[in-house]
């Protein structure tokens, strides 16, 4: 009987592997693989090989995968870790005085801006807005999971921010991460995480409001009570009506 | 969130800590990691995935001073998040073990009748390291022709027969053969450039 070509054995090697062949064709390699020993190598060197594929292959597709989103409440986590890793951009290189325009346009912005908001704040809203107040946790992440006198205060000016909600106190990042992913069901009100991170110097708000999710870092580049007026006023801005 | 960047987020913004770089490329990155979480862990540990996926990118800032190209970006990913999970099965399952709940493993059958054993939830790509791991990742990426991969997931994943993969694609049966056999010489060629995955594949054949 002729010897089997390389083609032939490769299609009857690559079925049987993957469990594709018939009895037929289960018979011919085999009688191949009797009749020419020198292919048993080559056989076996293919099931290797195919197993790696199988391995492979699905990460290749999964390297390429483009669908799905990143969930908000990792936002803030993954670029706590940017900052700590990385620190922060260098600022662009800007003279003081550009600097100081820059900071007087920004402002001019936000008093016409503020203004604006009063009028609506005072004339419009009232009259539609029916209160609907938010659902807010807070913690306080200190990894040192040591209660000192930094701590106290810190924990004090959090529970004068929030003074319905007590303050959770966070000693590991793997409670923070339970802390995170657990949510209060409030089907009719916001719900808002406001977690304090002493190592990273910011504060990260993450909420829900009205099928919308939104998250903010506010640095703690100055006082923590600023810091703390700042993220109560994002908060309020996200939750109105 | 809503992010509607599909493009690779500039490498060298990433390195300097840009933040809005970074939101960039974790909306760019998270599937990838989450495919390859899911992966690795549906079967086990389904709960675990979106963890995975999300430490996975942590781990990638640590290590986005080392890269040199953006392209390395989402091989790098893959293969973080395949170590992750394979790291969190071997403890799974040996706690398990630990427990005397090795019987708890035996899940059912598949549609082949074969019974998954825990290990070959493991993976012979674990004794590959992460930057090896993402380089054979990034290889069959460029060297592994998309008609050939698709014939070759077709006739492993999708357990389609060389008609059927015919009849899906227009192409001749023979064709069939020939594209798998490519397919095939392309993964080897790119597994010789790997010693330790050849390492493996002799352990096999042992």
């Amino acid at each position: 009987m002729n010897s089997m070509n390389d083609e032939r054995f490769f299609d009857l090697a690559m079925k049987v592997i993957a469990r594709h062949a018939s009895d037929a064709e289960r018979t011919e390699l085999n009688a191949a693989l009797t009749r020419q020993p020198e292919l048993k190598a080559e056989y076996e060197r293919l099931q290797a090989e195919v197993l790696i594929a199988k391995e492979t292959l699905p990460l290749v597709n999964a390297t390429e995968a483009t669908a799905g989103e990143l969930p908000a409440y990792a936002c803030g986590r993954l670029q706590s870790k940017v900052r700590q890793t990385l620190g922060r951009p260098p600022a662009a290189a800007e003279s003081q005085s550009e600097r100081e325009q820059r900071m007087m346009w920004k402002w001019r912005w936000v008093l016409g801006l503020a203004t604006a908001t009063a009028v609506v704040v005072l004339l419009v809203v009232p009259a539609l807005r029916t209160p609907s107040e938010a659902v807010i946790q807070v913690a306080m992440l200190d990894t040192t999971g040591v209660t000192r006198g930094a701590d106290t205060n810190e924990a004090a000016l959090l529970h004068q921010s929030w003074e319905k909600t007590s303050v959770d106190s966070l000693t590991s990042v793997e409670m923070l991460r339970e802390w995170e992913a657990n949510w209060p069901a409030a089907r009719h009100q916001p719900v808002v995480k406001v977690v304090y991170d002493r190592a990273a110097g910011e504060v990260r708000v993450t909420g829900r409001w009205q099928a919308k999710e939104f998250s903010k870092i506010f640095p703690v580049d100055g006082s923590l009570a600023e810091t703390l007026k700042q993220a109560k006023a994002y908060i309020a801005e996200q939750t109105e009506r | 969130m809503i992010f509607s960047l599909v493009k690779p987020p500039d490498l060298k913004s990433l390195q300097q800590g840009d933040e809005a770089a970074w939101d960039a490329a974790f909306a760019w990155l998270w599937p990838t990691a989450f495919a390859v979480a899911q992966l690795k862990l549906q079967l086990f540990l389904p709960e675990e995935v979106e963890d995975v996926a999300i430490e996975t990118l942590e781990e990638l800032v640590e290590k986005v001073r080392e890269v040199k190209a953006v392209e390395e970006l989402k091989p790098l990913t893959a293969s973080i998040a395949h170590h992750r999970a394979v790291s969190l099965l071997r403890q799974w399952f040996a706690k398990k073990r630990g427990a005397g709940k090795t019987e708890s493993l035996d899940v059912p059958a598949d549609e082949d009748g074969a019974k998954h054993d825990p290990a070959s939830e493991l993976s012979p790509l674990a004794e590959l390291n992460q930057t090896e791991l993402a380089g054979l990742l990034a290889e069959l990426q460029r060297d592994l022709k998309p008609e050939f991969r698709a014939v070759l997931n077709d006739f492993f994943w999708g357990r389609l027969g060389y008609e059927q993969i015919a009849t899906k694609h227009k192409l001749a049966v023979g064709t069939v053969g020939v594209y798998l056999k490519r397919g095939m010489e392309a993964m080897r060629k790119a597994g010789q450039r790997h010693p330790k995955l050849l390492k493996e594949l002799e352990a096999f054949l042992r």
